[in-house]
């Protein structure tokens, strides 16, 4: 790619040279047009300054822009700036400065339309300036409008270019006008080839470009550069009335037309022979009208049969604007490699966006893994939780500007808060209930409802804002199709570190041995030494105050409401028995399955998340009827009950 | 056996007595056939009231009485609810268009007839094409069936998939939830065919009857409301006494020795599942006509809950504690929210019960289950049993 596009820029270069001349000897020249300039007329003028290749163009061309180009009375151009009723000129040619009364020059000021004009040509001179943002700038203006005089010299700037990164886009960028607009068809197929491993979204739309087609009918095959030859019995309708705009058929006469027609003749209560009451049927419409067609008071019936023999008729088919057969199938081929890994790509994003939403359930559900799994206590309250754990981090916002410092103050408080909660909830009503789980079921329902109650009248109804940090806004993004935003990559981290973190208690601690124990065999436990109540009222704390800090981050995401526990309750629910429970690798393993399979469903239906909601959990109902126990189900004494 | 039935069940009889002379009272009292002292839209909210009461029992039944905790029978309720209302609507949008199109001069063909009618009912939500589950809407009598075939099968195919493998306890509740949640997403689709979140609507204008009034429409449903709550009960009763009520009984109490014993108990469970899906279904498919409007947010898991609640508060294991719950709760609840109920003013703080009432239904709710798990039935039960 490189050494086509050198051996291009040479080319270039030589045409550049320059021959010596006076500014203003041009812009005499052509001081009808540079004094009264219209979009058409401007061209001219532009094209001889612009070929002079003289250095003083740019500036002459930057003040016509800004409007200080100032022609005396006899008809001379200076750049000037006024000041009071004196105004200071320079030469176009030496810049030498002189001082005159305002009063003799007059100032050409340019329409919007000419002023565009003119940047584009000065483009090409921006391109080489010595300033990299205005170089930048110019680049940037070629990309948002690609022409083809553009091309020359932006070849022409890429060899003085110093800085590597603009370099680089300059390369690419005449790469992609190379391919529309390269004079040598060659050139551009190397173009186009070499865009078929470039999956950004400007690459294909250059490609696209090129494909252009517009779609058209005629009796025979048309002379050009054929897309395909359409088949008009795959929608007959819609390519009938392509035949009748093209004015090769008569107008389709279906039911509203042939009711009009009906209407209209309309003799003693008869139409072309029959009562008017009979024409309740299509039949005996059809009937009428053709009645009507034979005394040629309306068109003739256009039926299905003819319809379709029209059509035969015809050749349906889209037809490239490019004119060359060989560049059209060098940018399909292109195109079609490049969807190839575009699609590669959306993979790959949709494997992010399913990790990302599989973070969110798991941290939705792991206080729930412990409370339900391990403890098997139902906690309708649980969502109530996450929801209090968001209010704090927005009450903590409110006291503390600094969002970095309010995150980590947040934190650690809203777990201390839900712990609280939590065990006091443990202790004034599950304790009670350890027996009855069906009964602790509707307690902790009620509780919720009464919580977010209280929510709704201490915080309103409306959403309430929990702003993160600045570090945390934006998306990693790595290519046009590949992009997932730092809140969710902060999400799967807090999510791995709970999960090592509950791994490690659980696992490893004397409380998570003493927790096993206690849920295992209570009584056993307790002649063991272990006081299970202490227990039971710390195992649902630790896992209420994981909900709370669940909570600050998935508030940090989404908005926080007070309904926003009650969004997460089911599917967390359903995370934990699906996965297993009893086992947060279960848990795990339900959050991968259900954000997976979710983005999955959605990705087959875009449009309808609702509707891969309803398929999703249709097919965990399903799937627990397979596997009751879960993904990850307990073996042996453990899974007792 | 009948004879042996009532005597065996006093209160069946006490119910049926007390449901009587209520009946007779609202009748003599309301607007369209007595002297008018209870206005149409509170003998509406009493008709809806013994609906809701129709399901109370249906859900003590399967959970009071069978021990399955189903959070999925307000979504049968639903189902009969949209069954009915798309008969209604369908049948009343059809005398509108066939009213405006006989102004023409040529008689519609019956293609524009469905095509205006779509319009009408599907324009909302930017379609006119009728869905395949509005096939049977022109004809009452198949949309009745379906009233009692949709909520059957669903329940029967739900029921038999997760009693098989022996999904039991907390797990079949949330499974039941998981199910409500599933139908009530799915509604809210536009796309869904039945208008979405918008519902269907006008349900309380009955096709035929655009001149009665709705004071004597509201009675006549009232009439049938109290009528299938009684019939309800005694259907009920008569399932929960006897030898079969004796086996689900025991199911409640310990499954697995019941099995033991040579019981096929998936049978009695799925038999008890379906018949009061069914029974849900008949409630609903009486209470919307009544409410006049049905839309998704009625069937949200939510709802089911509060169907549990209300058994709860009245009583499990009683069929008139699940009538007394559901009607004491539904009406209070009605009373509170619709600002019936005075504000406290606290000098600092003024309690407004339409902000208050959810934390107070909920606290209570924590106290009687704590405190009063047998709710106000066993109330009733103590007092009974302690005056002779």
């Amino acid at each position: 790619m490189r050494r086509f596009f050198y051996a291009i820029a040479l080319c270039f270069g030589t045409i550049m040279a320059a021959q010596a001349q006076e500014l203003q000897a041009i812009l005499q020249t052509h001081a009808d047009e540079i004094a009264k300039p219209s979009r058409k007329t401007v061209n001219v003028a532009l094209e001889d300054l612009v070929a002079s290749g003289l250095p003083t163009v740019p500036g002459f061309l930057e003040a016509w822009v800004e409007k200080s180009v100032w022609q005396s009375s006899d008809g001379q151009f200076f750049i000037g700036a006024v000041e009071d009723d004196q105004i200071n000129l320079r030469d176009v040619d030496s810049g030498a400065e002189t001082t005159a009364d305002k009063s003799d020059f007059k100032q050409l000021k340019p329409n919007g339309g000419v002023r565009r004009v003119i940047g584009t040509a000065l483009v090409q001179f921006q391109l080489s300036d010595d300033n990299l943002t205005r170089r930048t700038t110019a680049v940037a203006s070629i990309a948002r409008r690609p022409a083809a005089d553009q091309l020359a010299p932006l070849l022409a700037s890429v060899e003085g270019e110093p800085d590597p990164v603009l370099k680089a886009r300059k390369i690419q960028l005449a790469n992609f006008l190379s391919t529309r607009f390269a004079d040598n068809p060659e050139d551009r197929i190397t173009a186009i080839n070499s865009l078929a491993k470039d999956t950004s979204v400007e690459a294909r739309s250059v490609l696209n470009q090129i494909l252009q087609s517009s779609s058209g009918v005629a009796p025979t095959e048309p002379e050009g550069n054929i897309a395909r030859i359409l088949d008009p019995m795959q929608a007959p309708d819609a390519y009938y009335a392509q035949l009748v705009e093209a004015g090769f058929a008569p107008a389709r006469t279906g039911p509203p037309v042939i009711r009009a027609a009906l209407e209209a003749n309309i003799v003693a209560g008869r139409v072309g022979n029959v009562p008017l009451a009979q024409l309740g049927t299509d039949a005996a419409r059809e009937r009428a009208y053709a009645a009507l067609a034979k005394e040629g008071l309306a068109p003739p019936l256009v039926t299905t049969q003819t319809r379709d023999h029209a059509l035969g008729e015809y050749v349906f088919y889209d037809l490239y604007d490019e004119p060359n057969a060989e560049i059209t199938a060098a940018a399909e081929a292109a195109l079609a490699s490049v969807e190839q890994r575009v699609a590669f790509a959306q993979a790959a994003d949709l494997a992010l966006d399913g990790l990302s939403l599989a973070s969110i359930y798991f941290l939705a559900a792991i206080g729930l893994a412990i409370t339900f799994g391990v403890m098997g206590v139902i906690n309708m309250a649980h969502g109530e939780f996450i929801m209090m754990g968001a209010y704090t981090g927005y009450v903590v916002q409110t006291f503390i500007p600094d969002y970095t410092v309010s995150i980590l103050v947040a934190l650690p408080l809203a777990f201390a808060i839900t712990f609280g909660a939590g065990v006091t909830m443990e202790r004034l009503v599950i304790r009670h209930l350890y027996h009855r789980p069906l009964e602790t079921l509707l307690a902790t329902f009620g509780i919720s409802i009464a919580l977010q109650q209280l929510a709704k009248n201490v915080f309103g109804t409306q959403a309430r804002p929990l702003t993160s940090p600045d570090w945390l806004d934006g998306a990693w993004v790595i290519s046009d199709v590949i992009a997932i935003s730092y809140i969710r990559i902060a999400i799967f981290v807090l999510a791995l570190l709970f999960l090592a973190l509950i791994l490690f208690v659980l696992k490893r601690t004397r409380l998570g041995l003493e927790v096993r124990a206690v849920t295992q065999n209570p009584g056993m436990a307790a002649s063991m030494g272990i006081n299970p109540d202490r227990i039971n009222m710390l195992t649902f704390g630790l896992g209420s105050g994981i909900a709370g800090i669940a909570g600050v981050a998935i508030g940090l995401y989404a908005k926080v409401t007070s309904e926003m526990g009650a969004d997460y309750i089911v599917q967390s629910f359903m995370t934990v028995v699906v996965g297993g429970v009893g086992n947060v690798w279960g848990t795990l393993a339900g959050a991968s399955m259900i954000g997976f399979l979710q983005k999955g469903i959605e990705w087959l239906n875009p449009s309808n998340t609702l509707a891969a909601q309803t398929y999703m959990i249709l097919f965990i109902i399903l799937f627990i009827q397979f596997r009751p126990k879960g993904i990850v189900a307990l073996k042996g004494r453990a899974a007792a009950d | 056996m009948r004879k042996s039935f009532l005597s065996e069940n006093p209160s069946v009889l006490w119910f049926i007595a007390a449901l009587g002379l209520f009946t007779l009272m609202v009748t003599l009292l309301s607007e369209a056939t007595g002297a008018g002292l209870i206005s149409t839209s509170f003998v509406k909210t009493l008709g809806k009231t013994l609906c809701l009461c129709l399901i109370a029992i249906a859900m003590d039944v399967v959970w009071g009485y069978c021990g399955i905790l189903s959070l999925g029978h307000f979504a049968f309720f639903g189902i009969g609810g949209y069954a009915i209302g798309m008969w209604l609507m369908y049948a009343r949008t059809e005398g509108i268009v066939l009213e405006s199109l006989s102004g023409q001069t040529i008689p519609p063909t019956p293609q524009e007839i469905s095509d205006a009618i779509g319009n009408q009912i599907f324009g909302v939500v930017g379609s006119s094409e009728f869905p395949l589950i509005w096939a049977f809407a022109d004809s009452l009598v198949l949309q009745l069936l379906m009233v009692v075939l949709v909520p059957g099968l669903l329940a029967l195919v739900f029921g038999w998939l997760a009693f098989r493998s022996r999904v039991t306890g907390v797990y079949l509740s949330i499974l039941t939830q998981a199910m409500t949640l599933a139908l009530s997403l799915y509604l809210f689709q536009n796309d869904s065919g039945l208008r979405g979140n918008n519902g269907l609507s006008g349900l309380q204008n009955i096709p035929g009857f655009e001149s009665t009034p709705q004071s004597t429409i509201a009675i006549v449903f009232f009439l049938i409301s109290a009528a299938a709550l009684g019939a309800g009960y005694v259907f009920f009763a008569w399932i929960v006494s006897g030898k079969m009520g004796s086996v689900i009984k025991g199911i409640r109490d310990n499954e697995a020795r019941v099995r033991f014993l040579g019981y096929h108990v998936e049978s009695y469970k799925l038999f008890v599942f379906t018949i009061t899906a069914v029974i849900s279904g008949i409630a609903g498919a009486l209470y919307y006509p009544q409410a006049g409007i049905i839309n998704p947010g009625e069937i949200a898991p939510i709802a089911s809950i509060y169907l549990a609640v209300w058994v709860a508060i009245g009583g499990r294991g009683r069929l008139y504690g699940a009538v007394i719950g559901a009607a004491f709760v539904s009406l209070l609840s009605s009373w509170f929210t619709g600002g019936g109920a005075p504000d406290i003013n606290l000098g600092f703080y003024t309690i407004q019960w339409t902000d208050w009432w959810l934390v107070l239904l909920g606290v209570s709710f924590v106290a009687v289950t704590l405190l009063f798990p047998k709710g106000i039935g066993g109330l009733f039960d103590y007092l009974v049993r302690k005056q002779p």
